[in-house]
């Protein structure tokens, strides 16, 4: 079963997601900001990184940042989720190792679709 | 008829599904412990006690109260009814097995022969933790006779260092130490208690200490080592922070800290570097040239 | 015995003392020093000063590293005044991630002094600020807050802001939200994550 982290500041945002992907059948953590996604991916292994951006004490950019940096780390895909208005700035989330982005608030379908391609998940 | 019985007749306090959801959101944001529904109960027990003991007659009342009241008391109150608080002799003891095996080995090429290794346990509450150090260094350090070490405890509480350095436990508080390190450094009292050795007890510091204090803690310099367990998790967001930023200029960069283990630096403060050795996750304050 | 104590005296720490003095003047040239750790500490005590925000302020802008611009906000925190508020609310539109959500975490701290400006922060053209503002709504104890969030998930035009204010009442809502929650669930009709957190709200606030 693929591992799936969310991080997110926002509870329902965090719960949506995992709705989405739990019914889909994958397995899903949560994080609310980026340094506690940085701990656990430390600790666990994620097949796809599922990344806000404006996140208290480490924002989703250098979250990315970090995690492309570190030796220690699963450097599996992340997909940042970022608002319409973010959109002009994604560029900053390329340079520093997303592989791909979304504007929330996702479509379920849309969003499954993503995930399951990046976690090589689309013929399950 | 009196108060009493009107008492018994009180609709029964729930907590629904939908309460349990809301408090579990708001308690993992603030602390970082995650209750899932095996938990259920002991969440429930706990609440409505609480709820009860601050003359509250709902969740939602309750709620509202412990998310504004400015004092923060009672998320304190509520942290404590819903963790185990308990200290004992090598509680946590794969962080000290952690210093040995993995912090120590780091920090000590970064030292010159005669430098002190100093070591900082705050708080130090009733004195398990840092006399659990000394022993754990005296016992299992191989490189304990080449150097010297400073262990410095530390406790807001005037009477828990009283009773610290008096150094009297029961029989509960060191029933995970090995039968020959009891014998080694402590004297049994007799009644189930037992004293650590007079030699141990003159060899640690204790000092009166309030953390978010920044003048208090300025005195505090030069750690390699801090131990900060189950402390934070007490504070209020910016007492926190404070707390973290003050232990931040206390340590010597490379120097480590420990947190207890449940709580993390992710709640606190980007300050740290995060450490995953084999046996803990560790904080570390940077070296000069990670900047 | 390895274990050796020293007798602790209260004296000033030497490495603290330096060439420059330790007032006012001194501390402010520090805070451009090329040390990060003497930006540090000059950081720390001009929490002392009333007169240093303008100058934390613009130090925190340039500042590089992390644990500096942290001790910069602490003390910009404990200052508490105009100056350090109004500086931290124009942080809320800087370019740089780390700065904007650091401010909106300050800003969190100083419930007291931040509320005047809420319903102005509510009504700015950027989105975002907008977003931050309901982020700060999250540690007020104001009597509005409830009453703020209703009028955002009744007016605001931008799906996100009512979708973080909607996040924010399925904590503190109350039963005079229900009806402005049921109708932006008719007014987002096409917005799965709309409808899901409505009824996550409603359902938090006993209305389902």
């Amino acid at each position: 079963m693929k591992k799936i982290l969310v991080v997110d500041d926002a509870a329902t945002v965090r719960m949506y997601h995992k709705k989405i992907l739990e019914d889909a059948g994958f397995e899903v953590e949560e994080a609310l900001n980026g340094l506690e996604a940085f701990e656990k991916a430390l600790i666990n292994d994620y097949d796809l990184y599922i990344v806000d951006i404006n996140m208290p004490k480490l924002d989703g950019y250098s979250f990315v940042k970090k995690l492309r940096e570190s030796e220690n780390v699963q450097q599996s895909p992340v997909i940042m989720v970022t608002t319409e208005a973010e959109e002009k700035d994604i560029d900053k989330a390329f340079e520093e190792g997303a592989n791909f982005y979304i504007i929330k608030p996702v479509k379920p379908e849309e969003f499954l679709n993503y995930c399951k391609l990046l976690t090589g998940a689309s013929y399950e | 008829m009196n108060n009493r019985c009107l008492l018994k007749n009180e609709p029964e306090i729930k907590i629904t599904d939908d309460d349990f959801e809301k408090f579990r959101e708001y308690f993992y944001r603030k602390t970082g412990i995650i209750f899932d529904q095996s938990k259920r109960y002991f969440v429930d027990r706990r609440l409505i006690e609480r709820i009860k003991a601050t003359g509250h007659n709902s969740f939602k009342n309750y709620f509202i109260f412990l998310r504004f009241e400015s004092s923060g008391k009672e998320l304190q109150n509520l942290i404590n009814a819903l963790t185990i608080n308990e200290t004992y002799f090598f509680r946590e003891e794969y962080q000290f097995q952690c210093m040995v095996n993995s912090m120590l080995p780091e920090i000590l090429p970064r030292k010159r022969r005669g430098d002190i290794i100093k070591i900082w346990s705050i708080p130090c509450s009733t004195g398990e933790e840092p006399y659990s150090i000394a022993i754990y260094l005296l016992e299992y350090w191989k490189e304990i006779d080449k150097w010297d070490v400073e262990i410095i405890s530390s406790d807001i509480d005037t009477n828990a260092l009283d009773n610290a350095k008096k150094g009297i436990y029961s029989e509960r508080s060191v029933q995970n130490l090995p039968r020959s390190i009891i014998q080694k450094y402590f004297k049994y009292l007799g009644n189930g208690y037992y004293q650590i050795c007079e030699e141990l007890r003159n060899s640690l510091e204790f000092t009166r200490v309030n953390i978010t204090d920044t003048k208090e803690t300025k005195r505090y310099r030069g750690l390699d080592i801090v131990f900060c367990r189950n402390l934070l998790i007490y504070f209020d967001d910016l007492s926190r922070k404070i707390a973290v930023e003050n232990l931040f200029d206390s340590m010597l960069p490379g120097g480590f800290i420990y947190l207890g283990h449940s709580e993390s630096m992710s709640r606190i403060s980007p300050i740290f570097k995060i450490r995953k050795f084999p046996e803990a996750i560790v904080y570390q304050k940077p070296l000069e040239e990670d900047k | 015995m390895p274990i050796k104590k020293k007798e602790r005296k209260v004296v000033e720490i030497k490495e603290e003392r330096r060439k420059i003095q330790r007032n006012f003047e001194g501390l402010i040239t520090q805070l451009s020093s090329e040390s990060s750790t003497e930006r540090r500490w000059a950081a720390r005590d001009l929490a002392e000063y009333k007169e240093a925000s303008s100058y934390l302020l613009e130090q925190l802008i340039k500042e590089k590293d992390i644990a500096v611009r942290e001790i910069i906000i602490s003390s910009l925190i404990a200052i508490g005044d105009e100056i350090a508020i109004s500086g931290l609310i124009n942080c809320l539109k800087s370019d740089d991630a780390h700065l904007r959500n650091s401010a909106v975490e300050a800003l969190k701290q100083v419930p007291e002094t931040i509320a005047p400006y809420i319903e102005k922060l509510l009504q700015d053209k950027d989105p975002d600020i907008r977003i931050f503002t309901i982020n700060i709504l999250e540690s007020l104890r104001h009597p509005k807050v409830v009453k703020w969030l209703i009028e955002v998930i009744e007016k605001d035009e931008n799906i996100n802001v009512c979708a973080t204010a909607l996040d924010l009442l399925s904590e503190v809502g109350t039963e005079e939200a229900t009806s402005a929650i049921k109708k932006i669930k008719e007014r987002f009709q096409n917005e799965p994550y709309i409808q899901f957190a409505a009824d996550i709200a409603l359902r938090r606030i006993g209305e389902q």
